[in-house]
């Protein structure tokens, strides 16, 4: 007689001992293997049990009882049995093996589905070869629910600034706050709400996350000249938010595949992909045609806000010209004269508006930092 | 089929005895050496999805070999890429382990590996990937791990707490919570180990004595960067 279940006890191993389980119209002989032929045997009844799901999948039906040895903790899995066990059962283990019932059909359809994305996941990134990756990509972020992408951001964000020296208050969160505002309130049905924090370094540097989280470094807002200057380093990087740039690196690395599995309805498979690809939300960097898009909309973001875009252009301008200093924005975005060229004749191209200067005076904000403003010759 | 674990320790080796006519599953790359009676076979296990699944989305396993003692009676050599410990477990039918996809090295005929999705939170946190394999059946399962390889028993509801990246295998009888580690357990979000794993018994929980990530970072560290 080949085991059928597996049973827990005291006196047993810990992987439990394989015995064989049967019904009959009273209650559960059980008989345990033994190497010298005959068996050990026990009885229990109905009327002593108690039974739930459990196992990993919670697809084994658990049979509890108490005997002279101890508990006894049985984990059946055999479709025979148990379907000679709820027949046989009397009405007061009903309702729990209904449940369990129910539990095990939602585990098989669950299973059911999840291959049937894989399966149409596979067969569409054929098609998706086809027809080309990008639109995939874009159709597959497009699928990404805004508060996903929050989450995402905001577990990066707050472990990021669990190691860093934040600036909690005074002129400099007060210039980047009106700054934020002033550039947020311009942005048609914002789906995001962002945040943006002053974190104390001298790396010349902002970052954006998924979501709406932003850091900017005290260190560039010692270099910056004037507010607008840093503003437009702002509206840069809010516009990588906007336009989902992260989600779309993401998505890119990770592969065909999962955008597919996206599509189909399968958002947070690509966290689980991310960890296993190592893909490391802090250091990722945008493509050049993501930055040429966050540089233009970036542009006409402050255009709106009414902050003087020549700032912006202008703080690009001095990036390229020098490499001194940890210019850390600079490895992630790779200046040249000609970005700043587009920019200026795009902005040509925008109809004059006349710039509101901000509430701040920006030297006052600088000297907050607790160091001289960097002269710039 | 008889199987014993020669140079236990880091640099382990199995040697396989094969009677006429019996045939093991093994990790394809992980034959060393074998009896000239013996046949070896790339074989899809779990059919054209199966095989496909485990290409895409566990690593390189898309094949299993097959080793065929066609020719009458002889031996194999078996070892795993990564130094570390072997086991060797033997199921009997009703006992059945979830393996993480680097831990199977070898298995009897008569076991039956699948390819398994994780539940979505398990898969999203859980450092052992989306897909993890099901081993069941009956016969001799051989594990390998980077590392010592450690036996966890666990009691009914007796409950136990491991860094998901030095998991091998665990029974199915056990069930188990992702959990966000707290601060001692982890260095940052972006070294990808910021989940543990709650286990509940009863059933074994087989763990590796290191972390094949962190072990990667650690050498990585030597690797001249060329710019
Ligand atoms: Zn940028």
């Amino acid at each position: 007689m080949s085991p059928n279940a597996l049973c827990f006890g005291d006196e047993f191993p810990a992987a439990g001992a394989p015995c064989f389980v049967q019904v009959d119209t009273g209650g559960l002989t059980i008989a345990f293997e033994s190497d010298e032929g005959d068996g050990v045997r026990e009885a229990t009844q109905f009327s002593a049990l108690t039974v739930s799901a459990g196992g990993i999948d919670h697809d084994h039906l658990v049979v509890k009882w108490n005997n002279i040895r101890g508990e006894r903790t049985l984990y059946l899995k055999n479709p025979d049995v148990i379907r000679a066990f709820r027949e046989a059962v009397p009405d007061h283990l009903d309702a729990p093996l209904a449940q369990v019932a129910e539990r095990v059909r939602q585990v098989r359809q669950r299973r059911r589905l999840v291959w049937g994305i894989v399966g149409g996941a596979i067969l569409s990134s054929v098609l998706g070869l086809w027809l080309g990756s990008d639109i995939l990509v874009e159709v597959a972020v497009s699928r990404i629910p805004v508060e996903w992408e929050q989450k995402l951001g905001e577990s990066a964000y707050r472990d990021f600034l669990t190691h860093q020296d934040v600036v909690k208050e005074g002129p400099a969160v007060a210039a980047v706050e009106e700054m934020t505002h002033r550039l947020t309130e311009q942005i048609q049905n914002n789906p995001y709400s962002f945040q943006v924090t002053v974190v104390k370094s001298d790396v010349i540097n902002a970052f954006a996350l998924p979501g709406g989280y932003v850091v900017v470094f005290t260190g560039l807002m010692k270099k910056a000249e004037n507010g607008e200057e840093v503003a437009g380093v702002l509206s840069h990087e809010l516009n990588h938010v906007l336009q989902r740039h992260g989600l779309e690196r993401i998505v890119k690395s990770v592969g065909l595949l999962t955008a597919v599995a996206i599509v189909f309805g399968n958002q947070q498979g690509l966290i689980g992909m991310m960890k296993q690809l190592g893909i490391e939300l802090l250091t990722l960097k945008f493509g050049r045609e993501q930055e040429t898009e966050a540089d233009l909309k970036g542009l006409e973001l402050l255009q709106r806000a009414k902050i003087d875009p020549s700032g912006m252009i202008r703080f690009f301008e001095r990036l390229s010209e020098k490499g001194e200093g940890r210019m850390e924005w600079l490895s992630t975005h790779p200046m040249s004269a000609a970005r700043a060229e587009r920019l200026k004749g795009e902005l040509a191209a925008l109809p004059k508006t006349l710039p509101v200067p901000f509430t701040f005076d920006w030297k006052q904000v600088q000297a907050s930092l607790g160091s001289q403003p960097v002269a710039v010759p | 089929m008889k199987s014993e674990i020669l140079y236990p320790g880091a640099f382990p080796m199995v040697r396989v005895e094969l009677a006429a006519g019996e045939n093991i599953k093994a990790e394809s790359g992980a034959m060393v050496a074998c009896s000239p009676t013996i046949d070896i076979e790339s074989k899809m296990e779990g059919g054209f999805l199966g095989a496909l699944s485990r290409k895409f989305l566990t690593g390189e396993k898309f094949f299993f070999q097959t080793l065929r003692a066609s020719r009458g009676p002889g031996e194999a050599l078996l070892a795993p890429t990564v130094p570390g410990e072997i086991a060797i477990l033997e199921l009997d039918g009703v006992n059945e382990y979830m393996v993480q996809k680097d831990g199977f090295l070898a298995g009897a005929d008569a076991i039956v590996i699948e390819s398994q999705m994780q539940s979505m939170s398990r898969g999203l946190l859980g450092g052992e990937g989306f897909f993890i394999l099901k081993i069941s059946g009956k016969g001799m399962l051989v594990l390998n791990s980077f590392g010592a390889i450690h036996k966890i028993e666990l009691k009914p509801n007796q409950e136990y707490i491991v860094d998901n990246s030095h998991l091998v295998a665990w029974s199915t009888t056990t069930s188990y919570n992702i959990e966000k580690a707290t601060s001692g357990w982890v260095a940052s979000f972006t070294s990808g180990e910021g989940f543990v794993c709650r286990f509940r018994g009863p059933g074994l929980v087989y763990i590796q004595s290191r972390n094949p990530g962190s072990f990667g970072a650690w050498i990585r560290q030597f690797i001249p960067v060329s710019e």
